[in-house]
């Protein structure tokens, strides 16, 4: 039998520098095949329909190319990401804290539960007329909607994360002691931190979901309002499918940003399986 | 009965309910039996919003389905341009009434259609906040203005309207937005003024919350705003269905000036079974005064098209210039001048 040394140390050590090598042409190779099979598909579907209307991805390039010439590009997806962290930055501030109080206390649960599970499946584009309403034309109409996009998604799973730990450990924390701000502070938020964490990756993903109907506002930036924008501007499907483009590889990034916060010290024993 | 029967049973019963609520709520057989009829015989689509500016579309479409000869087209609303645009490019819809600048736009972008008629003459508005601080143009300095599109007659009147008071663009913010939304967020206080066609002054009018700065004529003597198009390929292959969609538009705007009675049943029939809007609002706009829209003369003039055109080229909207001949098809309103209106009293249910 191995130590336990031995299986923490040398196995995953040996396995992941067998692999290694492999991996990295996999990570990097398969995807980038995939991404040349689509285009190659992309093109020849244009070529063979004879449309006129929708753009090949090299009308697409010019198009992108135009927009950098104008000046805009960097512009307008600085606009759309500002919209969405300010967005996703409130939903966080408030849908946590909201999160840790439904999860923690029964009766609030009881009282406020259904209005959130009511409140959730409303698309963002169904507040569209409110936001108006209630904000005007101006920045925070936009940005009130991809709050409430990624709003219920983060009080959802800090809920369920907060009433997932196990008794327990709320049991062990009182017997060492602990009050219950302590409790709720050095157990609960610790172990319901990896389920939150996956929750925030979800409503991020949404929150960047909801910036093409957000800024259909009448703001006049970001990528979302290129999208509107050029579909007002007449034929122009090629910005169209260059805006899609980009909000596609943007919010493929923050993915990527936001999975770095799942190898943190603090929450990797929560995504054991993802990390091996 | 066994799980996997019971599962089976509820799966059937499910897809069946929603099959037959989906054929008997969304499906519109008429528009789907149109699809298999053979092409030469198939009615032509024609694409509109719910303006006055329209109004000669659903008009004919009621009037025609009292005549012998029955329906003449099939009417689809939509709620905007921008869908109407797409619908025309991917061939869904033969015909619609969209504003002008918009149509030779289109056609300067290589979309193939052209204009035939004109659906209307006069009918937008400038409308400010009922007791709000805008009491002339120049209050407007620094202020948002709604406009239904880039490519219509109600920005490019702002612009004529900014060089008579000496203002440049930039001193006013102009936002596209879709018309049924502009009343509300006028009323909401969001914007703080919208250029539209009717009904949507008269509804702000009548809401209490909007008061009209300005008719479009005030600065635009011969005003017009919307348009009949067609797709080329109909004219080409079949210019006689053209032809009695244009007289039946033709015979609809004469129907509309033939006095008050004629207004206000099309306000009731329009509101009621096309615009689904109150009636009292579209009786409004219509009668109030009755010239505030106009339906004859509708048949396309050059000068008014080469003003728009110009403006066009002005404002950014258009990058080379287009001639008339290019983008107007003149044959068919030169057909219908001998068209009289139609003869059809409301409760008759008989017209010709």
């Amino acid at each position: 039998m191995p130590t336990k040394s031995e299986r923490f140390a040398t196995e995953p050590a040996a396995e992941e520098a067998a692999t290694s090598a492999g991996g990295r042409l996999e990570k990097i190779a398969l995807p980038l095949a995939a991404a040349a099979l689509l285009l190659f598909v992309w093109t020849a579907a244009v070529k063979l329909s004879h449309t006129n209307v929708f753009p090949s991805p090299w009308k697409v390039v010019t198009g992108m190319r135009q927009l950098v010439g104008r000046g805009v590009l960097w512009q307008y997806i600085y606009d759309s990401l500002r919209r969405v962290l300010t967005g996703y930055g409130l939903a966080l501030l408030v849908g946590v804290p909201a999160g840790l109080a439904l999860g923690w206390s029964r009766n609030l649960a009881s009282a406020f539960d259904p209005v959130v599970q009511m409140c959730r499946p409303i698309s963002p584009l169904a507040w569209m007329p409110l936001a108006i309403l209630w904000f005007g034309v101006a920045e925070a109409a936009p940005i009130f909607l991809i709050f409430l996009g990624a709003f219920f998604p983060i009080v959802v799973a800090t809920m369920n994360g907060v009433k997932s730990v196990p008794a327990i450990y709320l049991q062990a924390g009182r017997n060492f002691g602990l009050s219950a701000a302590g409790v709720l502070r050095r157990v609960v938020l610790p172990a319901a931190l990896p389920q939150v964490l996956v929750g925030l990756r979800l409503s991020l993903g949404i929150a960047w979901l909801v910036v093409v109907a957000a800024e259909m506002i009448a703001v006049d930036s970001g990528l979302g309002y290129l999208i509107i924008d050029s579909r007002n501007a007449g034929k122009r499907y090629d910005l169209v499918v260059a805006g899609m483009l980009l909000i596609g590889l943007i919010g493929l990034g923050l993915d990527v940003l936001i999975r770095r916060l799942e190898k943190l010290e603090s929450v990797r024993w929560g995504f054991i399986g993802d990390a091996a | 009965m066994s799980d996997r029967k019971r599962i089976g049973l509820g799966v059937a019963a499910w897809v069946l309910l929603v099959t037959g609520l989906h054929a008997w709520l969304n499906v519109n057989w008429g528009v789907l039996a149109n699809d298999f009829v053979a092409p030469d015989q198939r009615k032509l689509n024609v694409a509109y919003i719910p303006v006055t500016c329209h109004l000669a579309c659903p008009v004919t479409d009621y009037i025609s389905r009292f005549s012998e000869a029955g329906e003449l087209f099939i009417p689809r609303m939509f709620q905007g341009f921008p869908e109407i645009k797409e619908a025309l490019i991917a061939d869904k819809m033969q015909a619609a009434f969209i504003v002008a600048p918009m149509a030779i736009a289109l056609k300067s972008q290589g979309v193939p259609i052209r204009i035939v008629y004109l659906g209307h003459r006069y009918g937008s508005a400038v409308v400010v906040q009922k007791d709000g601080p805008v009491k002339t143009f120049a209050d407007l300095k620094g202020k948002i203005i709604a406009i239904p599109s880039r490519f219509s007659d109600e920005r490019l009147i702002i612009f004529r309207v900014l060089k008579k008071f000496g203002m440049k663009p930039s001193e006013v913010r102009m936002v596209e937005m879709a018309p049924p939304d502009v009343a509300g967020a006028l009323a909401a206080k969001a914007i703080d003024a919208f250029s539209m066609g009717e009904p949507y002054p008269s509804q702000a009018e009548i809401g209490g919350f909007g008061r009209v700065l300005f008719h479009a004529r005030e600065y635009w003597p011969d005003y017009m705003s919307c348009v009949l198009v067609v797709r080329e390929d109909v004219i080409a292959a079949r210019p006689a269905v053209v032809q009695t969609l244009v007289d039946g538009v033709a015979r609809s705007g004469l129907w509309l000036e033939e006095g008050r009675p004629h207004r206000e049943h099309a306000a009731d029939f329009v509101g009621r079974f096309y615009y689904n809007q109150n009636p009292k609002i579209l009786r409004w706009a219509l009668t109030n005064p009755m010239d505030r829209v106009m339906y004859t003369p509708l048949s396309p003039r050059k000068a008014d098209f080469d003003l728009v055109r110009d403006l066009m080229i002005e404002t950014g909207v258009l990058e080379k210039k287009i001639e008339f001949e290019e983008y107007v098809d003149t044959r068919f309103a030169e057909g219908a001048k001998e068209q009289v209106a139609w003869k059809y009293e409301a409760g008759t249910n008989l017209a010709r």
